[in-house]
């Protein structure tokens, strides 16, 4: 099975320093990758090499098996991608930022498939009226996952996704990306919260200094050890 | 909708929903009106003071009974020049050099009627016309509306959301292009309302046009730097720091170095100033009154020779009116002399001064501006030569008759006999000699040549600043 999203020793110097150090790793259809590293690690980095945003200095990436370099567009219209900021205009509400989104991205979607993608992740129905200036973290999280139903991309990159959320968000949020993988999307999500990425994703990578230093996998049916890689994490920082 | 129309759109509704980007324009609009009704009032006041002016100076003029042709030349009258139509957009060079001349012999009279009144009116408000606005002010409001239009979408995230879900960076550029178009053009009515009402009153459709499309280049020139300094730099503080710099440069410093730069290069003594300076020369010429100043002793030899005459007495003509008519041809060429050397350097100096629109948007569009409202320094000597021509031509009329009409005789002893100044009177009816005097602005298509070359250095800014639009949309990153 091709990979929906893969690294093939990936590396990257910027400005003479090495960003990216020889890092491999697949994320395979329907999988959720969790990337988990403390400030610095390059973790964001990796994610806008998948972007075509960052060009690797050594090796490649690939989405769906074809190399950004090569096709930057194909890469970028497979997937969608969520910044730390759940980042959506404040002067529009739901239906208008979904709008805009969709129309530039060509992709004519009526009222109706909206609201059935805010249902889906659970934005109240009184709020999507109202300018998103007045959303929480999590609602403005919930928009944006409604735009990457919308859009339709097989493959959801996340960067720090839960970071200011509260826990009951978190729960909510991590039950939507299970549900979305188990649709079939791919899903690379950063983060430096162990509890969060054991508690969601199939398997962790673990990334220091621009360097993958550590990967975890679930057994079947079951959820990573969050102290295996708490104390992997520690350790490795401490070092 | 294409996705730049898209975007364009979507900006639109972010400043609509805007209550700076709605109170600044409110204020603009304000102040648009207020210049504009102020500027036309002082333009229409100033027009009623001087058609009462002339109207009193002519009939005054036609009023003389019968007298001595030479008196009736120190009565004079006027020349005006009415402001075209768009002079209440820009009153230009107007407000400094005046719009009338009084003409009379022997002397070159400083205009009148230049604005003096511009300060007292409202503190100075007055001063402050459609066309400051347009130059000065609107710049600086398109600077607090745009400045942020790339760094908002790079400071909230969204455009690494745009960029990564495909969207052409030079396609955003293009729509955030089209969004400050949108804003240039709404700037724009008012200039075109108002191009439009001179249209009505008489200004050719090329002018009236061309002042349009003159100041939508320079607002569509900050309009590029704008966008293009959103592209290239990394905060919106900083973008609106450099814009606010660049502003105060090339509106505010490069103007002024250019006008130092223009008196430093060419040293243009004032009227007054040349005027003495004429005096020392002036004297040498002799005196026209006196018919028996030494100065005309060449001319008396030649004139006698010609006719074959041994005395001015036997002359077919009066050798009085003779030497006023020679005198003041004689004077006026010294004052022309000096008056088109005054005009050359200070035609050079305005041109060095447009030079320095290479480097400053905003003395481009006011040269071009001034250029095709007709209210140009260019214009402006025109005039002064055009009232000249019609000076020297009243006063010669009165020196032929002078010449013509009185005996030498009874022009000598008329101050001593009363029959005979009675005889050097001239009948009342030959003092309708005055031409209608109707000064016609440069025809269109002269002020649109002229105009030109700062249209061009708004148009190089245009290109230089789309090509800084381009280059920075390739290299833009979240």
């Amino acid at each position: 099975m091709i990979p929906a999203l893969e690294a093939r020793s990936l590396s990257l110097v910027r400005d003479g320093t090495t960003v990216l150090e020889d890092v491999s790793f697949t994320v395979a259809p329907g999988e959720i990758y969790a990337l988990l590293g403390g400030n610095g690690a390059g973790k964001s980095t990796t994610l806008l090499t998948f972007l075509g945003f960052l060009a690797p200095s050594c090796g490649s990436v690939l989405v769906n098996g074809r190399a950004v370099a090569e096709d930057v567009d194909g890469a970028r219209s497979a997937i969608a991608y969520l910044p730390e900021a759940a980042s959506l205009y404040g002067h529009l509400d739901a239906y208008e930022n979904l709008g805009y989104f969709l129309d530039l991205a060509a992709r004519k979607v009526s009222r109706a498939a909206m609201d059935e993608a805010l249902d889906q992740v659970a934005l109240p129905r009184e709020a999507r009226g109202r300018r998103m200036q007045s959303y929480s973290k999590g609602m403005r999280q919930k928009t944006a996952i409604a735009l990457a139903l919308l859009r339709d991309t097989p493959i959801l990159l996340l960067d720090e996704p839960t970071s200011g959320l509260d826990p009951v968000a978190i729960d909510e949020f991590h039950d939507m990306l299970k549900g979305l993988a188990d649709a079939g999307r791919s899903v690379l999500m950063v983060t430096h919260d162990v509890y969060g990425a054991c508690q969601v994703a199939d398997r962790v990578g673990l990334l220091r200094g621009g360097r993958l230093v550590g990967s975890f996998e679930a057994a079947a049916g079951e959820r990573i050890d969050t102290e295996t890689v708490h104390a992997a994490f520690a350790a490795r920082e401490a070092a | 909708m294409s996705a730049g129309l898209s975007i364009a759109r979507e900006e639109w509704r972010l400043w609509a929903r805007s209550r700076v980007v709605l109170l600044a324009g409110v204020i603009v609009a304000v102040l648009l009106v207020v210049t504009s009704a102020l500027t036309a009032l002082r333009v229409a006041d100033e027009a009623e003071a001087r058609a009462a002016r002339q109207a009193s100076a002519e009939a005054t003029f036609l009023a003389q009974p019968d007298r001595h042709p030479h008196r009736m030349v120190h009565y004079g009258h006027y020349a005006f020049r009415t402001p075209p139509p768009l002079a209440a957009f820009d009153p230009g060079v107007d407000a400094v050099t005046g719009q009338s001349i009084f003409l009379e012999g022997h002397r070159q009279n400083t205009a009148m009627f230049a604005d003096a009144r511009a300060g007292a009116d409202l503190g100075g408000f007055a001063g402050l016309t459609p066309a400051n606005i347009y130059q000065l002010l609107l710049p600086l409001l398109l600077i607090i509306i745009g400045h942020g239009v790339l760094l908002r979408e790079r400071e909230s995230g969204t455009l690494a959301v745009l960029l990564a879900q495909g969207q052409s960076a030079l396609t955003l550029a293009g729509g955030k292009a089209l969004a400050l178009a949108g804003v240039v053009g709404a700037f724009l009515l008012p200039v075109t309302a108002l191009a439009a009402y001179g249209a009505a009153r008489g200004e050719p459709a090329l002018t009236a046009a061309l002042m349009v499309a003159g100041y939508g280049l320079y607002l569509a020139v900050w309009a590029a730097l704008i966008l293009a300094v959103s592209l290239w730099v990394r905060q919106r503080s900083v973008a609106l720091g450099v814009l606010i710099f660049v502003w105060l440069l090339t509106a505010l410093v490069v103007p002024r170095l250019g006008i130092n730069a223009g008196s430093a290069a060419i040293d243009a003594p004032g009227k007054i100033e040349s005027d003495l300076v004429m005096l020392a020369e002036q004297r040498k010429l002799g005196d026209g009154h006196n018919a028996a100043d030494p100065a005309f002793a060449a001319l008396q030899k030649q004139v006698l020779e010609q006719y074959g005459a041994e005395k001015v007495e036997e002359l077919p003509m009066n050798w009085r009116g003779v030497v006023a008519g020679y005198s003041e041809k004689k004077l006026t060429d010294l004052m022309n002399q000096y008056a088109e050397k005054r005009m050359a350097q200070e035609a050079e100096q305005s041109r060095i001064v447009t030079l320095f629109g290479f480097a400053s948007p905003t003395l481009a569009v006011g040269a071009a501006s001034r250029t095709l409202a007709g209210t140009d320094l260019a214009t402006h000597h025109r005039f002064l030569r055009e009232a000249e021509a019609l000076r020297f031509d009243f006063v010669q009329g009165l020196n032929d008759l002078h010449a013509t009409k009185l005996t030498f005789a009874d022009d000598a002893k008329r101050s001593a006999d009363p029959e005979a100044e009675k005889r050097t009177r001239v009948n009342a009816a030959a003092w309708r000699l005055l031409d209608d005097f109707r000064f016609v602005p440069d025809p269109a298509a002269a002020r649109a040549a002229r105009a030109a070359l700062p249209l061009a250095m708004l148009l190089g800014w245009l290109v230089l600043l789309g090509g800084a639009i381009v280059a920075g949309a390739r290299r833009l990153r979240p």
